[in-house]
């Protein structure tokens, strides 16, 4: 969800992932992406002692769409 | 609110203004946080409920209407032992160009079932829950959809509810 949008509808907390529309936990076959974006939630519902708690997730989209690339070469699903 | 709006960090900024200039009231906003509940388990015993506005179904099961003007306020059960072969999705809002090719990046249930075999998580609801995020009347979503929604997790008896939006 966009962070605006995150901080007008003011959920108890959230993680903001940069990334494209459709694609929250990461880029196709990145599992190791995936989980950590489960990871970093499970853990904020866990710990959280604000209510309004946004938590920035430490990755860019372009990051997670390299990474994404490099996995689908290596399973041959790319050039 | 711990994080200022950040435009270099969204995609695509100032997109609550936008929708909401173009199609007014369409959009939640609150005044306050809803206030925070603390689990009062461990992750490892807690029992986890998935939510999505990915428009994700089991197939076979009612289409949502994509297409109605106000939106579709109803929801599916995916039952979180799914395979995601059996599952599609039906929802037009978003670009799918990922989830077409591997689901979990939108509806990650293969992640979750096994944080859970792994023993990361205690189980899963017996049930997910899935709807589409296209509803142009924030009242109605709360007052119908929403609390079908929060009383189906209660009654699976979830311990934790990850949600998350498309």
């Amino acid at each position: 969800m966009a962070l605006d949008i995150t901080e007008h509808s003011k959920p108890p907390r959230a993680v903001f992932v940069p990334f494209m529309m459709g694609h929250h936990f990461g880029v196709p076959f990145h599992h190791e992406l995936q989980r950590r974006i489960i990871l970093e939630s499970l853990d904020l519902i866990m710990t959280a002692e604000d209510s309004g708690t946004i938590r920035h997730a430490p990755i860019t989209w372009a990051q997670a769409r390299r990474e994404g690339n490099e996995i689908e070469r290596g399973l041959g699903l790319r050039r | 609110m711990t994080a200022t709006s950040n435009v270099g960090q969204q995609l695509r900024p100032g997109l609550w203004e936008t929708i909401n200039e173009r199609y007014p009231g369409s959009m939640i906003t609150k005044r306050d946080s809803v206030p925070l509940a603390v689990p009062q388990m461990s992750l490892a015993t807690s029992r986890l409920a998935f939510v999505s506005s990915a428009g994700v179904q089991p197939k076979g099961t009612l289409p949502f209407d994509v297409v109605h003007p106000v939106g579709d306020y109803s929801f599916r059960r995916v039952p979180s032992d799914a395979r995601t072969e059996d599952l599609e999705i039906h929802q037009i809002k978003y670009p799918t160009s990922g989830a077409n090719r591997d689901l979990n990046v939108i509806f990650p249930i293969e992640r979750l079932q096994e944080l859970v075999t792994d023993g990361v998580i205690g189980a899963l609801t017996k049930d997910f829950f899935s709807f589409i995020g296209y509803n142009m009347d924030p009242e109605r979503l709360e007052q119908t959809l929403a609390e079908e929604i929060a009383q189906a997790v209660v009654d699976q008896r979830a311990d934790i509810v990850l949600l998350a939006p498309a």
